[in-house]
């Protein structure tokens, strides 16, 4: 009885639950669009680096990733400083066609290294809270892991935009992302912030990661779809967005959800892809955000 | 210089007409197909990538539709080279389809486009078994009866050679011009009167009938085709870093790219096993931060250096005559 209703409503809380994820993925990909109109083809490979540093972590102590999850987040950070001062700042003021290409064999690389060490092979963990379901009503189940990492992601991403919104580094992110050639003219030190940013976009992608991997399982090549998947999102929230991007996350994960239920799990990424390609092409600006595509 | 690239190029083909009257196995054969078969979508990627400078990273779509005609059509009942010729029809189709809506976009949104549509066709492949096998395949006639593998090797060879007639030709007509204007700056070419929608939309037909007719050889070859392995992102990339390594833009750069990047990926295939892939990656690093013009590209302007230089670099300045300085005068004043 009323299945009508449950049912949806379990597809739409599901979908919240992955959709916080995504919003995290997506927040950090926004934020180094934004401050740097790079569209980052490694963000995949970054995800997928947090969660095999999240993996070794866990064979190694046995801690859960819901505790160790910053290790992967200072680890991708400076995985990220690193990458953009050393592969980045010299290439530029080139073409994005250049920075594009660059983050790509950046990804293959890295994919590449984890297969040579890791093995193409899938990896699971398991931990005592996979098995814990809460109940609400007589319908309504929630997996415990999943509400645990909807919080954590939750309070990163408020983090995140209290970052971008509040303090002296996201008033100079966003001075950049406004202007970047009168931002150093006020006195910022562009190579840095964008540097920072990257790291932090970066971090954003390796937590993730971390959170990921107790639900999700493991392969050299797991990043690829969430790189997909967070191209949409910034699309949807508006390139550079990073509240947008949020937003934009939860709905995915909404939508995809709900296509699953109903025509299947195999439509959900091309139902992102035909989302992603309507709103390119009747909005580009986004529908979440604010500012100009 | 270009005319040297020229000659080089056809020496190079003519020469490759020949390579399988030496005694090679059939597996070196195919190795060889493989570097012509991307030299020739390198080429065709370089009309759209190279001389428009719009970097399609969905070039898959193309090649798997190219693929698929010739699979489904022959399922029909279709003769097999007909079918290669719906194939193509379908894939040029598909890039009017594909540019009507991506050209609007430019930079980073045009290339993420490009691979949303590779994506979605990819995922509709998968996803309709009762149509394209889904991903247990499709079976696709084979197009050579005799002698199979030379025969590909030798229709890899002339595609890459019309392709390379057809940049050589391009490059120097109108058309060519009006496509690298668009490039270099789309807005003064619209202002000049340059009809860069149409322009664009030409050149990725004309790439994507190159494309389609690779993909069907290419599956052909095999016998047997899945979505991830033609329609894959690999495939788009794969073309994308051919010509941008050999030199996007250049007239002989793909074909060069093709011929490094294949033989260094054959090579570490048996050095590295599985991670092979790894060169790709260091190779499109490298190739970006160190010669970002391509191989072609780099060393034609280092060769550029030794060209004989213009009789006359600095004009000297005409006298003026005390008419004109007046006139000058009377102008400010």
């Amino acid at each position: 009885m009323l299945n009508w209703f449950y049912i949806p409503l379990q597809g739409i809380l599901n979908g919240l639950l992955t959709g916080a994820l995504y919003a995290l993925i997506g927040m950090g990909m926004a934020l180094i669009f934004g401050v740097m109109r790079i569209v980052n083809f490694a963000h995949g490979a970054f995800l997928m680096m947090g969660m095999y540093a999240t993996y070794v972590v866990f064979q190694a102590t046995g801690v859960s990733p819901y505790y160790q999850f910053p290790l992967a987040g200072v680890l991708l950070f400076f995985v990220g400083y690193a990458t953009y001062m050393g592969l980045l700042r010299p290439i530029r003021g080139q073409v994005d066609f250049m920075v594009i290409l660059l983050t790509m064999g950046l990804a293959l690389i890295l994919t590449d290294a984890a297969q040579l060490v890791f093995g193409a092979d899938y990896h699971q963990i398991n931990i005592p809270l996979l098995s814990k379901n809460i109940h609400i009503g007589p319908q309504i189940s929630i997996n415990a892991p999943w509400l645990v990492s909807f919080g954590i992601a939750m309070v990163l991403a408020c983090a995140l935009y209290w970052v971008v919104t509040q303090t002296m580094f996201g008033r100079a992110a966003r001075a950049i992302a406004q202007n970047p050639y009168a931002a150093p003219l006020m006195g910022i030190n562009v190579n840095r912030v964008q540097a920072i940013a990257f790291g932090i976009g970066s971090a954003a992608a390796g937590i993730s990661g971390a959170l990921l991997l107790p639900v999700f399982y493991l392969f050299p090549e797991v990043g690829n779809q969430f790189k997909l998947k967070s191209f949409v999102m910034v699309v949807l929230g508006g390139m550079g967005s990073i509240q947008g991007a949020a937003i934009a996350g939860l709905v995915l994960g909404v939508v995809e959800s709900l296509t699953s239920l109903y025509w299947g799990n195999e439509w959900a990424l091309a139902v992102d892809f035909v989302l992603f390609i309507l709103v390119l092409s009747l909005k580009p600006s986004g529908i979440f955000g604010s500012q100009r595509a | 210089m270009r005319k040297w690239q020229l000659l080089i190029a056809v020496i190079f083909l003519v020469a490759a007409l020949f390579v399988p009257l030496l005694a090679l196995t059939d597996y070196t054969l195919q190795i060889l197909f493989r570097v012509f078969l991307f030299a020739a979508l390198g080429l065709a990627w370089n009309l759209v990538g190279g001389y428009t400078g719009q970097l399609s990273l969905g070039h898959a779509a193309y090649f798997g539709v190219g693929a698929y005609g010739l699979a489904l059509f022959s399922k029909l009942g279709i003769s097999p080279w007909a079918s290669v010729s719906l194939g193509v029809g379908l894939a040029v189709i598909c890039a009017a389809m594909i540019g009507k809506v991506s050209f609007r976009l430019r930079g980073p949104y045009f290339a993420l486009c490009t691979i949303a549509f590779a994506e979605v066709l990819r995922l509709v492949a998968k996803n309709l078994p009762n149509v394209t096998g889904g991903d247990v395949g499709i079976q696709v006639p084979q197009l050579f009866p005799h002698s199979t593998i030379r025969c590909f090797y030798w229709s890899g060879v002339l595609l890459t050679g019309f392709a390379l007639a057809l940049s050589a030709w391009i490059e120097r007509s109108r058309f060519g011009y009006y496509l690298m204007a668009i490039r270099e700056d789309q807005d003064t070419a619209l202002s000049v009167g340059v009809n860069a929608a149409r322009c664009k939309l030409w050149a990725l037909l004309i790439s994507a009938a190159i494309t389609g007719l690779g993909g069907a050889l290419y599956a052909s070859m095999f016998l047997f085709i899945v979505p991830d392995q033609v329609l894959a992102m690999d495939i788009s990339t794969e073309i994308a870093i051919v010509a941008m390594l050999g030199g996007a833009g250049t007239l002989i750069g793909p074909l060069v790219g093709s011929v490094v990047l294949e033989s260094a990926a054959e090579i570490f295939k048996n050095i590295f096993k599985e991670a092979h892939l790894l060169i790709y990656g260091v190779l499109i690093v490298v190739v970006v931060l160190f010669m970002p013009e391509g191989i072609v590209g780099t060393i034609s302007r280092k060769l550029a250096w030794f060209k004989k230089a213009p009789s006359a670099p600095f004009a000297t300045a005409a006298p003026v005559t005390a008419e004109e300085e007046s006139q000058r005068t009377a102008i400010n004043q």
